[in-house]
């Protein structure tokens, strides 16, 4: 539904996941699905509701991904990254 | 005044709390283990003035909560009563993040001082601080180092004179977080007060309200809240109503970072970031999709060349040396005095502590190449890249650098397992180690490969050993993953530091560490060892042998006496030179070097037969000899331990001489060689033996011969690896059941692959 709305106008904010994030694309965060595994750990090195990160790099053969979140290169799970929910400008 | 203070050191991962840490005290370190975890504890002491004072290294966290093995140490440390100040080490050109520890390390009440470091960054990328205001904000004084140069370090120690001389007026942090949150903390503080638990009345009650009321575990474990549990949940489902969230585990990490957010408006100003930039540069290369991978192959390869390449004179020294060592004793300690206690000096310690020293050049080397790798912040990169790969076989990137060292050899390689940071996946990581072909397995299919293959098989024969290793190793972890460490593990999180010149120093003494760590515990059970098996492979010693030995070498010796005429026969013609009669004279025979020398040169049919009788009589008195140390190896323990486990070992293949020489190769995996070497006669032989080569044809099948190297390869490591890894498990029953998994799967597949041999007649006959 949201990328409907997204799709109408291309200033409009444009929901998605950490983990589909294009490369280089910056987004904020809105979001982290309750009692996801390692909410806290997340949470400690900055990945809370509010925080803006940009996505760095994917790593070959595999799920893991690199984003920049407050000023440091964080690598984490694809998998983790699906249960934090992004909002970024088009 | 008290004369003795314990600081700890506490602050986030590559905070460069180290740094700080080797600038005050120096040399005056102790590495440990923290009991029943794998998390390594440091302290250090130095002294200002006739104060001394006891540093702590508490590993780096990003936070007091319980999310890691190093998290849950670093809360019971902080908890302790003891602590007399908590030196909070921050990464001050990543304001926002780093104080997110700090503030709940405020939270203890615990006199603190913060250390800003990295502050040469901070300047480069143009933040700069108010310090009077964050000084009064944090309740602590601030000092600004920069720890690989040590600037500030002096300045450090002045201000930490001055906060210990006033403990007891430390200031106060202004930390809140907001009305309603903090009523509820102070209802469950007043609930936790009422209680008057002793064990913790160093503490305020405020801190444990806080953990309680984000549910962290570590708290939450604690029986002593218990009571206030139903206080506790209340006060969650009315701040979550109020607040319209559906969860309250992060709750207090926001409200945390908004209380910097505010700080830092105040009392920290931003302009650029530059240096990151350089950084983010170097990984689009670094950690590119298709890069990534060649760049990391081309590193390690070269990280090995390196080691092996630079180590190698200093390993050659080592080895003369102590060959000369044992040598001088043996020269200056006649044979007459205490003949057993010199043999065991010289053939057991020199030999045995010779054998392991060989090794330290290696490990020295590696340990600072891996140093280089790890200060520069390459280390990360290449687990980042290498993550999918190794995920496939349930490790993770970090453990591919420790495998690829098991080549070389396995005690460094689960030395170096250290780097990985997820519990599980070291233990997992460390158990496989010792299914990767290291060197010392190398001289075994150096021997018999070349006896029983043809050569155009002998380099296939020799990939597939390592390759059955590989892949043994690899589907052990998937093994292990969905046994031993079942379920979803830890959570992975890492974080990739921005590049940094290595210091000399850290470097230095990264490797000083290691290397010392190494000739300690290797050291002692190789040297206990390398004892035992003398003593095992020297005693009983026989008395009566089956046929006088001494008299029969002696006829034989007697028979190849060179007389005054046969020297004289032999001087014809000058195809001797004064040295080598002058030689022959003292001797009275013809040694074999000479004899060799001698049938490269024409000589006349008399001469001829002088050194042929002399050949004859040499050959006769080396098989004596060598039969003579086979029957007193049969007598020993080694010996009969290994008939005695004939019964068992000859479904795989091995006869007792075969048996005999594995269990000498727990000692170290190429004894394999030279025992079998001993028991076949042939003296001490080496890989090249060629007779002990003949000997294995005449005595074993090709089957047999693939069977000696299987169960070598798959079998219990030598006892080096085995102390190594008990070190590092930290777990006496872990290490056990590694050894014996590993023999129960070494037989089991020695015995398949023979008993099938057999069945089918694979190999059973000699190739070509």
């Amino acid at each position: 539904m949201n990328n409907e709305k997204a799709q109408s106008t291309s200033t409009q904010k444009k929901e998605t996941t950490l983990a589909d994030l294009p490369i280089g694309a910056t987004a904020k965060i809105v979001k982290i699905i309750p009692h996801s595994r390692g909410e806290k750990k997340f949470a400690d090195v900055g990945l809370v509701p509010g925080t803006e990160l940009i996505m760095e790099a994917r790593a070959p053969f595999g799920g893991l991904i690199r984003v920049k979140v407050m000023e440091t290169s964080i690598a984490l799970h694809s998998s983790d990254a699906k249960k934090i929910l992004m909002s970024r400008e088009e | 005044m008290k004369n003795h203070f314990k600081i700890a050191l506490a602050g986030n991962p590559n905070c460069g709390k180290t740094s700080i840490f080797n600038a005050l005290t120096g040399a005056r370190q102790h590495v440990g283990n923290y009991p029943g975890v794998t998390v390594e504890s440091k302290s250090g002491s130095f002294f200002i003035g006739d104060i001394e004072i006891e540093l702590v290294d508490l590993p780096g966290v990003y936070s007091l909560s319980s999310s890691s093995p190093e998290e849950n140490v670093v809360f019971e440390e902080l908890t302790k009563p003891g602590i007399d100040l908590i030196l909070n080490v921050i990464d001050s050109s990543i304001p926002r993040r780093s104080l997110y520890l700090t503030t709940q390390l405020a939270e203890l009440h615990i006199p603190m001082m913060l250390v800003f470091n990295m502050s040469d960054d901070a300047l480069k990328k143009g933040i700069k601080f108010d310090i009077p205001k964050l000084e009064k904000y944090f309740g602590s004084p601030i000092v600004q180092t920069v720890g690989r140069t040590a600037a500030g370090v002096s300045e450090l120690v002045k201000k930490l004179s001055k906060a210990l001389g006033d403990l007891d007026h430390h200031g106060v942090p202004m930390l809140t977080y907001g009305g309603d949150i903090d009523d509820s903390i102070k209802d469950v503080a007043d609930k936790i007060d009422a209680l008057k638990i002793q064990k913790y009345s160093h503490i305020p009650s405020r801190f444990f309200a806080i953990k309680l009321l984000e549910s962290d575990s570590c708290t939450m474990r604690l029986p002593e809240f218990k009571p206030v549990w139903g206080e506790v949940a209340a006060q969650i489902k009315h701040l979550s109503e109020i607040h319209a969230i559906d969860d309250t585990t992060t709750f207090m990490a926001d409200r945390r970072y908004a209380m910097i957010s505010g700080a830092c408006r105040d009392s920290i100003s931003m302009t650029g970031q530059r240096r990151r930039e350089i950084s983010d540069k170097i990984d689009a290369v670094m950690t590119n999709k298709f890069l990534g991978l060649p760049i990391f192959f081309a590193i390690i390869y070269v990280t090995f060349w390196f080691t092996f390449t630079c180590a190698q004179p200093f390993m050659d020294w080592i080895e003369a040396g102590f060959g000369w060592l044992g040598e001088f004793i043996g020269a200056h300690w006649s044979q007459q005095t205490l003949p057993y206690l010199r043999s065991l000096v010289i053939d057991g310690a020199i030999a045995g502590v010779g054998g392991v020293l060989v090794f330290l050049p290696n490990i020295l080397f590696l340990f600072f190449a891996i140093a280089i790798l790890e200060d520069s912040g390459y280390m990360s990169r290449a687990a980042f890249v290498m993550d999918g790969i190794m995920r496939k076989f349930g490790l993770q990137g970090r453990s591919f650098v420790p495998l690829i060292l098991g080549f070389g050899c396995n005690v460094p390689a689960i030395m170096a397992t250290r780097t990985i940071e997820s519990d599980r996946d070291r233990k997992t990581t460390i158990m496989i180690i010792p299914l990767i072909s290291c060197g010392a397995r190398l001289p075994i299919y150096a021997l018999i490969i070349p006896a029983f293959f043809a050569r155009q098989y002998q380099a296939g024969v020799m990939f597939a050993m390592y390759a059955i290793g590989i892949c043994i190793a690899l589907l052990g972890a998937r093994l292990m993953r969905s046994t031993f460490f079942k379920g979803d593990g830890e959570v992975y999180l890492m974080e990739l530091p921005p590049y940094r010149m290595p210091s000399a120093r850290s470097l230095l003494l990264h490797m000083w560490d290691r290397g010392k760590m190494y000739l300690h515990k290797a050291g002692t059970i190789i040297f206990a060892t390398s004892i035992i098996l003398y003593i095992c492979n020297t005693y009983p010693q026989k008395q009566n042998f089956s046929k006088d030995f001494d008299a029969q070498i002696q006829e034989a010796q007697k028979a190849g006496q060179i007389t005054a005429d046969e020297l004289a026969q032999l001087s014809v013609g000058a195809i001797l030179s004064d040295e080598e009669i002058a030689q022959i004279k003292a001797q009275g025979s013809i040694s074999d070097e000479l004899a060799q020398r001698l049938s490269e040169k024409k000589l006349t049919p008399a001469q001829k037969a002088i050194v042929q009788n002399s050949n004859i009589a040499n050959g006769r008195a080396v098989a004596l000899e060598n039969e003579k140390a086979a029957e007193m190896m049969e007598f020993t323990i080694s010996g009969r331990v290994g008939k005695f486990l004939e019964p068992v070992f000859r479904h795989i293949g091995f006869d007792w001489k075969a048996t005999t020489a594995a269990i000498g190769a727990l000692a170290a995996k190429e004894v394999f060689v030279s025992q079998l070497g001993i028991l076949y006669a042939e003296g001490s032989a080496d890989e090249e033996s060629v007779p002990l080569r003949q000997q294995l044809i005449r005595n074993y099948t090709p089957l047999q011969g693939f069977c000696l190297m299987l169960f070598s390869l798959l079998s219990i490591p030598c006892l080096a690896t085995l102390a190594v890894m008990k070190r590092e498990l930290n777990s006496w029953s872990l290490t056990f059941t590694t050894a014996a998994g590993l023999f129960v799967l070494a037989y089991s597949l020695t015995f398949i692959v023979y008993q099938l041999g057999s069945l089918f007649g694979i190999g059973t006959k000699l190739l070509g």
